[in-house]
């Protein structure tokens, strides 16, 4: 699968996972380009259908992003992400769609080198997995159709 | 609105975007998007002329949605939030992509950053049709202030505060005001008394009828939001008490570090072997001594006990080096015969005043020694025969050999640590601590004693170590920011919030325990859910959790993030 660029969504909370990521930048960490960030306010907003829509749209990999356990900044929002994700989990096996491909991390407003260390991580993994094929998929099974 | 007419601005940031993006490319691909009527690049968007272009199209152009592509929304949203309002369309038809902070500054490949630009700036394109006009929310600005610490720092915000005219509540956890100075003899760099300092501070915190003092007391409780915040506070005897105030300055200081954990200088069993902050003690006493009760003959100082260090922390304390120098000073005046050596890693005299601080300190005939970082002197007993208690065994780096100081005394330099409540406080007050434990400021450079929670302000060594004038200038900017709020009487806050669909609400009532605010109110009558939007903080939990998609969460709508999801792949 060589020359593969996964393309990664990444859905990050406002206070601490996109500050980080912020960080990153401001402190110059270079990582991986393969991911695109959407806001939120909270990983508990992070809706399970975002990131299936992000998969049907073509994503080859989701990032989820929040606070570290303890420390959201809406007390207890991404407790909520942390239970929706095994859930999700189940739902993409069901689907036959490899659960590696969607990834939860608690990245803090202070850990911009974490966070380019997750992005690189989660590149490396897609990309080992090669393209997903749901988008593909669902144009052949609506072919055949 | 259908197919609004969508101006996209894609920015160089001087050379910070544009030495990685081809913005033109990013601007010719906006074009292709559909509704997008201009779109352009420009050397500084933030800058005066950067606006006012903006302006200009939305004004002749009839642009009724504008996308800008430039640096992190946390930096300049508020900026061309007030640069849409000021053309005469709502804020919140306003879209940033992150294209430095998330693209140019991270990435290497000048194709795939601009790939990613052009694909981060057709996401906000999407996303910024399904904008809807948000108004402005304003709220009550009560006058009290919470300050949180009675150290320097706290005093002087509350001076500030209630000498023009405001009610303070002013929470200490010990039994006396003071914090960390009150233990310090003189300051440094020019040796005036830190007694005198914060009897001062005290005396006028004391005489001020509108500051109420609570010693041994804690702070137990913080609900609501800016403005209008309800603290409980918990006194160590009496009854705990409620208050209403406006802003909360944290101003809780810092610890000493613990010189035991740092083993090779047998600190806690040898009781030649000293802190900084006990030698302060012995200064205030005015009686330099040994732990066999002589005047000591040789005096060394040893820096960054604790800080600058592989094995504890890495960040530099900011005050030792000329609390050391200070040292040097106040041993030859009390003892004159007595030699002073100084043990540095570096020396950081970066303070006015501090350079020929420096300069004296050499002039006295301080013996200054350098040690190799994250090494540690060692040592090694005297004889018989010596006339001193031990030895120090240093590789000296400016001559290049190995040298036993003869010792009698030893001054550990200890630095600073985040307390250990510094958890539980940020916990309280909702703010973020970095990885050592300082609390977290809302910009380091623009914003340093505002935090993510608004209404809540950071000052003094809570923040990071710092000295005393860093510390009361910050005490005197949290002040300020305040004070400007309270001037206002009514304050804006942000227009974000959730609202329950009344129409499509089933009445299950999954969202109302999910509210970390209690913000959700059940109408039993209408058998249907509510929010309360001055108490909604627009986390976004209940929109995702409801089953029958009845609760918006405004700027962050199911449509819009779907859009930009599209947009980006």
């Amino acid at each position: 699968m060589s020359g593969f660029e996964p393309k990664i969504v990444g859905f990050l909370c406002n206070w601490c996972s996109y500050t980080g990521a912020d960080l990153a930048g401001t402190s110059r960490i270079k990582y991986s380009s393969n991911l695109r960030v959407i806001r939120t306010m909270c990983s508990a907003r992070i809706d399970p259908t975002f990131v299936l829509k992000a998969l049907l749209e073509g994503a080859d990999g989701v990032l989820i992003c929040g606070c570290h356990p303890g420390d959201c900044h809406y007390v207890e929002g991404n407790y909520k992400a942390m239970r929706r994700y095994p859930l999700l989990k189940k739902l993409l096996d069901d689907f036959g769609i490899e659960n590696e491909r969607v990834q939860l991390e608690w990245v803090s407003a202070s850990e911009g080198r974490r966070f380019a260390e997750v992005v690189d991580k989660l590149t490396e993994q897609i990309r080992e997995l090669g393209p997903c094929r749901v988008r593909s998929g669902l144009a052949l099974d609506m072919a055949e159709r | 609105m259908e197919n609004p007419k969508i101006g996209v601005y894609v920015c160089n940031c001087g050379t910070n975007i544009s030495k990685l993006v081809d913005c033109d490319q990013v601007v010719q691909s906006s074009l292709d998007q559909p509704g997008v009527t201009c779109a352009k690049s420009y050397k500084y968007m933030c800058s005066n002329p950067g606006q006012e272009l903006i302006i200009k199209d939305i004004q002749e152009n009839g642009l009724e949605r504008v996308v800008i592509s430039a640096c992190s929304p946390r930096m300049h949203e508020p900026t061309f939030r007030k640069a849409l309002a000021k053309a005469g369309i709502n804020p919140y038809f306003l879209e940033m992509a992150n294209i430095r902070e998330q693209c140019s500054w991270v990435h290497v490949d000048p194709r795939a950053a601009t790939d990613k630009a052009t694909d981060l700036t057709r996401g906000a394109i999407r996303r910024v049709v399904h904008h809807e006009p948000l108004e402005k929310r304003f709220v009550d600005m009560c006058p009290a202030t919470l300050v949180i610490g009675g150290g320097v720092t706290g005093l002087t915000a509350a001076i500030e505060l209630a000498e023009s005219g405001n009610p303070v509540f002013l929470v200490e956890r010990t039994g006396r005001l003071g914090g960390n100075i009150a233990n310090v003899d003189l300051t440094a760099p020019y040796l005036d008394s830190a007694r005198d300092l914060i009897r001062e501070r005290i005396t006028r915190v004391r005489d001020n009828p509108l500051i109420t003092v609570l010693l041994e007391a804690k702070v137990t409780e913080v609900d609501g939001y800016v403005g209008n915040f309800t603290i409980g506070i918990a006194p160590d005897h009496g009854e705990p008490l409620k208050v209403e105030v406006g802003s909360v300055i944290v101003a809780t200081g810092y610890k000493p570090f613990d010189a035991t954990r740092a083993k090779a200088f047998g600190y806690g069993t040898n009781p030649n072997v000293i802190t900084s902050f006990e030698f302060e003690r012995m200064l205030r006493n005015g009686k330099i001594v040994t732990g066999q009760g002589k005047p000591p003959k040789y005096v060394t100082i040893v820096h960054c006990v604790g800080s600058r260090s592989e094995e504890f922390n890495q960040y530099c304390s900011r005050v030792c080096c000329m609390t050391a120098l200070k040292y040097g000073q106040e041993v030859k005046s009390a003892l004159p015969g007595a030699y002073v050596y100084d043990l540095y890693i570096d020396m950081h005299a970066f303070g006015k005043g501090c350079e020929d601080f420096y300069k004296s300190a050499s002039a006295i005939r301080t013996i200054f020694l350098m040690f190799q970082k994250n090494t540690a002197p060692q040592l090694l007993p005297a004889g018989p025969k010596d006339d001193c208690e031990m030895f120090l065994r240093v590789d000296d780096k400016l001559c290049g050999e190995e040298i036993d100081i003869p010792t009698d005394l030893i001054i550990l330099m200890v630095g600073m640590e985040a307390r250990d409540d510094s958890a539980e406080v940020a916990r309280l007050v909702n703010i973020s601590r970095d990885r050592d434990g300082w609390f977290i400021e809302s910009h380091p450079k623009l914003d340093p004693v505002a935090t993510t929670t608004d209404g809540v302000y950071i000052a003094g060594c809570c923040q990071s170590p710092k000295d005393i004038n860093e510390s009361v200038a910050q005490a005197r900017a949290a002040s300020a920011r305040i004070l400007a709020k309270i001037a206002k009487g009514r304050i804006e806050v942000d227009a974000v919030f959730a609202e329950v669909h009344q129409e499509d609400c089933s009445g299950c009532r999954v969202c109302n325990e999910l509210c970390p605010y209690s913000a959700i109110e059940f109408d039993f009558d209408l058998k249907r859910s509510h929010i309360i939007s001055a108490k909604c903080k627009a986390c976004g939990a209940c929109v995702t959790a409801c089953p029958s998609s009845a609760i918006k969460g405004r700027h962050f709508t199911d449509e819009q993030i779907f859009a930009q999801i599209e947009g980006v792949l």
